[in-house]
């Protein structure tokens, strides 16, 4: 046994929820085990507890036993028990801070005072299992999200520790940097390291993994191997759960297919084929793609290129939006979707080319007055935050901007849940809850046009659901949307047309279906049709076989 | 009287622009400029109007070879071997690493600065720059602030979790003194004392 907690129950000083409520969990050598949970089940705790910097490092109250590789985390300092498990943390920012990669790559060994030809030998080890060896000489800063996760991990590699955490890997990752750091982990498992994985979108990990705990309030609530935990009732944990089980269940259905393939082979030996395929149909044809395009569109976009030290991130895109569209905007991470939604409030102007809203030129309209019409919600709640209550948070831009509607303000407090937080600080309520603050403040100016930046990233279920029940409400009354998303399962959910941008040029532009069916277009974009597309496309090929 | 008079400066200042072209610091060193220019203008102006146009001249010239200096300086010595140098002058190593570290993250905490300065301008908050700017700084600096300290501490989960400060350190790469730098510490000593005996004697 390398890891085992009994009956651990923890909380941070001055708070009085316990984070950890008796947790008891062992883990094995060599196992993979996918740790889940809803927002505040404590799984981040729990990654703090793996390496003692709960309790030491964030002090509080611990009570229980903690064992890792056997030595109890209480009598063990961090610089101790960090050789025996390894965590890389959530933010990758915030855990490199050398000069180069590879400097990052040796700092654990060089702190263990490691011989030279040792530390020579495990860099190479770790760099070329993380693929990183072209990188060796890049400051961490300039490197992608995708990449920065990967020196994150390899500095951590070096130490070879038997037990390795990884907190929520998957947020920032576009699908390919998802698809690199799968095969990392892959290989991982096959050298007999031991892995926790905490992530709450299953899909990404499941295939993976040899058994999953589930988290909920503090407390281990269901564990096993993947299939017997996910038959099982777990509906009230804010699971996000794999799509083919999500579509099986809405079927009536309580198998439990992974991927693709096992839902096919599912449905032939249950001979339910044809009345799947009639559901799936049916689920398609959602009201909101049977929308009557609008002659005079709110944005206009004409032939627009920026450059940015002295690259060309945008070459040439054209772009029309209508009222009453929501359009998701899709892409690898650095294709240019961040500087193209920062063109549609003119926070950026275009070099070449020029942009309408509502018939303005951007390049001669303030900003100010542009956020009138267009509201954004970005992926990060904290870069706004200052007001000292939520009140005046989600009044800020409304009271600048007028007009001030209070009636409006008041339903939007009620809709995202507010009421009783508005005279707390913002900055004293969780993730989730600052997200909605941010969707409120966005919203209560009444714009024309939306823009969600990647609106599920590292947010659970419930509050997934939350997003859906708004995006339909705001399309109800008229409004316009763009989500930025690598979600696809939700872009193909919510969208009625898709853009997709590679290198900085728009190369597809039509509903979700026909993007998915261009296999040249998706593999340029670095991009996967959803499941649930390659789904139909195989119980068609099914029907034309027979 | 050598560093009084323009001609001396613009000889020294001559010198460094070699240097910098030498090493193919030329296109960074003119984007160094562009941002020093201002204030080397502003000095020089200041200068003028207050003394006489040569002081003038004399003290913008001073600025821009102080600047240079040290822009060669930084382009040349990377962080991680100014710290090393630092620890084998006896400075305990949590305080060189400060010393290197704190540079590393003044991209990332511009970046962030820029995400934040981009949400606020998006919620029709106007800080384009002048006035606005000054009135609305809560909107800027609260959440930078906020952000800063969050990743002060996360930072230092990060680095307690691989090893930060404890005792038998190695170092990968250290740097000895070799022949070269023998050379340019008596180049530079001698110039030090040529130019100090003109200036004085």
């Amino acid at each position: 046994m390398i890891l085992r907690f009994e009956g651990v129950s923890y909380s941070y000083p001055g708070v009085d929820t316990p984070a950890l409520d008796g947790l008891d969990l062992t883990l094995h050598p060599g196992e993979s085990v996918l740790v889940a949970g809803a927002s505040g089940s404590g799984k981040s705790t729990f990654c703090r507890a793996c390496i003692g910097l709960v309790p030491h490092f964030h002090h509080g109250r611990l009570t229980g036993r903690v064992l890792v590789d056997g030595l109890d985390t209480r009598q063990y300092p961090v610089c101790e028990l960090f050789r025996h498990a390894g965590l890389v943390f959530q933010n990758p920012d915030a855990q490199l801070f050398n000069q180069t990669v590879e400097s990052e790559l040796t700092y654990g060994l060089e702190s263990l005072g490691m011989a030279p030809s040792e530390i020579e030998k495990r860099l190479a080890w770790a760099s070329n299992l993380t693929e990183l060896d072209s990188l060796m000489e890049r400051p961490p800063h300039t490197l992608s999200g995708g990449e920065k996760q990967r020196v994150a991990l390899a500095a951590i590699l070096t130490l070879r520790p038997r037990l390795l955490i990884l907190d929520e890997p998957f947020t920032h990752l576009d699908p390919e940097g998802t698809e690199a750091l799968r095969r990392i982990l892959r290989t991982m498992r096959s050298e007999g390291i031991t892995l926790i994985i905490v992530e709450h979108r299953l899909h990404e990990i499941i295939d993976d993994v040899d058994r999953i705990v589930v988290f909920h309030g503090g407390k281990n609530v269901a564990e096993g191997p993947p299939r017997q935990v996910l038959s099982a009732d777990i509906s009230t944990y804010g699971l996000n759960l794999p799509p083919m089980i999500r579509l099986f269940r809405t079927f009536g259905l309580n198998q439990t297919p992974f991927n693709v393939d096992e839902a096919l082979e599912n449905l032939k030996t249950q001979n339910l084929i044809a009345p799947f395929s009639f559901h799936l149909s049916e689920q398609m044809s959602n009201p909101s793609s049977a929308l009557t395009a609008n002659p005079s569109p709110i944005v206009e976009a004409e032939n627009i290129w920026f450059n940015y030290e002295g690259r060309n991130v945008l070459r040439g895109v054209h772009l029309k939006l209508h009222k009453g569209e929501c359009v998701a905007l899709l892409g690898r991470n650095g294709a240019g979707k961040t500087t193209l939604i920062k063109h549609l409030n003119g926070l950026l102007k275009p070099h070449q080319g020029f942009l309408r809203i509502f018939g303005r030129d951007t390049r001669k309209t303030p900003v100010s007055e542009l956020s009138r019409h267009v509201g954004f919600v970005w992926q990060n709640p904290n870069d706004q935050l200052f007001r000292p209550t939520v009140r005046e948070e989600v009044l800020t831009g409304t009271k600048i901007l007028h007009p001030y509607d209070p009636v409006w303000c008041d339903e939007l407090f009620n809709r995202f849940g507010l009421l009783p937080l508005l005279d707390r600080s913002p900055f004293s309520l969780s993730e989730g809850q600052k997200k909605r603050v941010s969707f409120a403040a966005a919203l209560a100016a009444k714009p024309d046009l939306i823009v969600l930046d990647e609106p599920t990233a590292g947010l659970d279920e419930p509050f997934r659901r939350e997003l859906t029940g708004f995006i339909s409400q705001l399309q109800k009354k008229g409004g316009t949307i763009v989500l930025v998303t690598h979600d696809l399962e939700f872009a193909a959910e919510h969208a009625n047309r898709w853009l997709v941008l590679s290198e900085g040029q728009m190369i597809a532009d039509g509903p979700p279906d026909e993007v998915m069916a261009n296999s040249t277009v998706m593999a340029k974009a670095g991009l996967r049709p959803t499941q649930r597309f390659q789904l139909t496309q195989a119980i068609k090929h099914l029907g034309e076989k027979n | 009287m050598i560093f009084n008079h323009w001609s001396s400066l613009a000889a020294s200042l001559g010198i460094l622009a070699v240097i910098v072209l030498f090493l193919h610091l030329g296109r960074p060193w003119l984007h160094f400029l562009k941002n020093l220019g201002f204030a080397g203008l502003t000095f020089f102006i200041i200068a003028w109007l207050a003394f006489d146009l040569i002081t003038g001249i004399v003290s913008g010239l001073r600025l821009l070879t102080i600047g240079t200096v040290f822009f060669l300086f930084f382009q040349t010595t990377s962080p991680g071997m100014l710290s090393n140098a630092l620890l084998k002058m006896g400075i305990p190593y949590p305080f060189a690493f400060v010393l290197s570290a704190s540079m590393q993250f003044v991209p990332v905490l511009i970046r962030r600065a820029r995400n934040i300065r981009d949400a606020q301008r998006a919620r029709g908050i106007p800080i384009e720059g002048g006035l606005g700017t000054l009135l609305h700084l809560p909107a800027l600096a609260g959440p930078l602030l906020i952000q800063a300290f969050t990743f002060a501490d996360e930072l230092a989960e990060a680095m307690e979790a691989r090893g930060f400060g404890i005792s038998g350190r190695s170092f990968r790469n250290e740097p000895r003194f070799r022949w070269m730098d023998w050379v340019a510490v008596a180049i530079s000593l001698a110039a030090l004392t040529i130019v100090l005996s003109i200036q004085f004697l």
